[in-house]
């Protein structure tokens, strides 16, 4: 826990901070999405170019229907670029198999979503607990650190059912972080929570960035504000 | 927390869905455990019977024989030639080292003899051991003495009884060459398909003295008394003693019953298995279902790491933990079934097989796995990225 802490605190540190802008952590090259629709082919994305350095704090906004999620997801290594390629850390993704990106997703990115999505029938630490049950870790000590670092510790035997929104919310950012992964992307984090419940998670997700890229895309250019740099999708282009 | 505790979670979760898949494995668990501990109780029971009645062991000497039929009755063989043994040198047989399992030797003496003009199959047996050879013997009349002096008892097959109107109290006169005697029927032996239906049976002296044999007799019907008799030990014991006289163990007739009760037993076997295939759909559709339902949780646990092999492995331990629950409780039920069903269907009281558990419950680990291979396919193709974005 504290380990952790630290980390984020020197990371934060203004040094380290710039130190660490120099480097690109995620390029997305010439990116281009389509989707088959029966005999139609729908391009959702025409060609996105972005480049996010390490702990970099970076907001996605654009109408819907512009692509956003489908970019979030290609990142995170949930789908494929029908073109284009996608490196971090100087690694191509693209050219991983199915089966190599798993491991490397783990270990790699944190996914935060509009729906929180928890597992119902288990408790806050359980669903925290997922990636490392999935990524063979035994150590569960990580899981009760990360509900410290989002102030659910004394909540941690609760089932999603019985905690408010914000506090789910605040459940799938542990559950992101605890394989303390270098990108966190979260996807319209806010859009079931009210104003301040939602200004409170963009302050945790801010706290967090520094030591991790964060990604998110949001409706709501106030909240875009807390963020180091806001990219526009517009008809799946990128328009800074 | 590890994936298999992921799992049962899940399934105490969804117990009463689960419900259905599970009883369909008992059912099919139950008629194939009912189905095995019924027959071989039965199997088990017609050889105890075998061994408790009649004879397991024949023995006479080693001839060349030629089959010997009574008008439609077929009589089996008879010894060609002098061939006999000595009526004196039986009580060796109980020099052999499996004595103790020797609870009858029952010499017979076959001939061929007059009666009314015609020739009759005369057996000479010793009535006492006779008896407790063959117990199912229904008697018209009553079990003949051994020769007394004053008057000669016989015992007459039904099909000999039948067409000469004999019974309990009539006088018969039995002739071979120049000897005759003069005898009265002490009973007829209700038909019982077997050899005996065409026999006049007599005491076994009395057969000697009309076929002049005395002190020889054709064969020995041994009856060995153990649980699991090593037959065919003791048999190899006899003529080690005998030189020149073979011992056959007689399971033909268990033979032929058993061929029954396997043919029985395959029929019902055949049912628990169409059982075990429809259990199998069942426990497939279920699955299937509860992955459809999952399908977003699904979706979560990918996003969150979980590998293709590890949503797979998730689904076929369901399927095997379904499978290990179903399988326990059907041997539960299927022994207590055949526990009452048996004693009614084929009066054997079976015990309980547990030396079939483990088998029975590999069988429905098995079916339970087969039935995920579906809805693992299913659970694969989940694309993440797709059941996350649907709200
Ligand atoms: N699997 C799919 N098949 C076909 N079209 C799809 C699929 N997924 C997304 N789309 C289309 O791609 C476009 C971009 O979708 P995406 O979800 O990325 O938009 P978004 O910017 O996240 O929108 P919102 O702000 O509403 O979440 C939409 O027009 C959508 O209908
Ligand atoms: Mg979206």
């Amino acid at each position: 826990m504290s380990d952790y802490l630290e980390t984020l605190e020197t990371s934060n540190n203004p040094e380290n901070l710039s130190e660490n802008l120099l480097a690109n952590l995620i390029q997305v090259k010439d990116v281009t999405k389509k989707y088959r629709l029966g005999n139609n082919e729908v391009e959702v994305l025409h060609g996105i170019n972005l480049e996010v350095k390490a702990g970099e704090f970076v907001s996605i906004m654009g109408q819907s229907g512009s692509g956003k999620t489908t970019l979030m997801n290609i990142i995170g290594m949930l789908d494929r670029p029908t073109e284009g390629s996608i490196l971090i850390k100087d690694i191509d993704i693209t050219k991983k198999s199915q089966k190599e990106l798993v491991d490397f997703r783990r270990r790699t990115v944190g996914f935060v979503f509009q729906q929180f999505h928890l597992i119902p029938s288990l408790t806050a630490y359980e669903n925290v607990a997922l990636p490392l049950v999935f990524s063979g870790d035994k150590d569960n000590s990580a899981v009760e650190s990360a509900l410290e670092r989002v102030g659910l510790a004394h909540r941690m035997h609760h089932k999603p059912v019985e905690l408010s929104g914000g506090e789910q919310q605040r459940v799938a950012i542990a559950r992101a972080v605890v394989m303390k992964p270098k990108i966190l992307l979260a996807d319209e984090p806010t859009g079931a929570l009210d104003a301040t419940t939602g200004s409170m998670i963009i302050s945790l997700l801010k706290s967090l960035a520094g030591d991790m890229t964060v990604i998110m895309v949001t409706h709501n250019s106030e909240l875009a504000e807390y963020s180091d740099r806001i990219v526009y999708l517009k008809d799946g282009n990128v328009a800074e | 927390m590890r994936l298999h505790s992921l799992v049962l979670k899940d399934i105490s979760r969804r117990k009463t869905k689960l419900g259905l898949a599970v009883l369909s494995v008992v059912i099919a668990a139950a008629a194939i455990v009912a189905v095995v501990t019924t027959f071989s109780a039965a199997t088990d029971g017609l050889y105890e019977e075998s061994n408790k009645f009649g004879a397991n062991i024949i023995v006479r000497p080693e001839v060349t024989t030629i089959p010997l039929v009574a008008g439609s009755t077929s009589i089996g063989s008879l010894s060609t030639g002098e061939n006999y043994i000595e009526e004196s040198e039986i009580p060796r047989i109980h020099t052999i080292q499996n004595n103790s399992n020797l609870a009858v030797v029952a010499p017979r003496l076959y001939g061929v003899a007059e009666l009314d003009d015609s020739s009759v199959v005369i057996m000479g047996v010793d009535p006492e051991k006779e008896k407790t050879l063959k117990p199912w013997w229904k008697i018209q009349g009553h079990w003949m003495a051994a020769k007394t002096p004053e008057k000669t008892e016989v015992m007459v097959g039904s099909d000999i009884a039948g067409p000469l109107g004999l019974k309990e109290g009539s006088p018969i006169t039995l002739s071979q060459g120049n000897i005759s005697i003069d005898a009265q029927v002490a009973g007829v032996i209700e038909s019982t398909g077997g050899n005996e239906d065409g026999y006049v049976i007599l005491p076994l002296a009395t057969s000697q003295y009309l076929l002049s044999k005395e002190g020889k007799v054709s064969s020995l019907e041994v009856r060995a008394l153990c649980n699991d008799c090593p037959v065919e030990e003791i048999s190899r014991q006899i003529e080690e003693v005998f030189p020149g006289l073979e011992a056959r163990s007689m399971s033909q007739i268990v033979e032929t019953e058993m061929a029954v009760v396997e043919h029985t037993e395959s029929s019902a076997m055949a049912v628990s298995i169409i059982t075990l295939l429809v259990s199998t759909l069942t426990v497939a559709s279920t699955m299937l279902a509860s992955v459809n339902e999952k399908l977003k949780e699904i979706g979560i646990m990918r996003a969150v790491g979980a590998s293709n092999r590890q949503v797979v492995s998730m689904l076929f331990f369901e399927g095997a933990i379904i499978g290990i629950i179903g399988g326990g409780i059907g041997f539960a039920i299927g022994t207590a079934a055949s526990s009452i069903a048996a004693p009614m269907l084929v009066s054997v009281s079976p015990s309980p097989m547990w030396e079939i558990l483990p088998a029975v419950v590999g069988i429905c680990i098995v079916t339970g796995m087969v039935a995920s291979i579906i809805p693992a396919k299913r659970a694969l193709g989940v694309d993440p990225a797709e059941v996350l974005r649907s709200v």
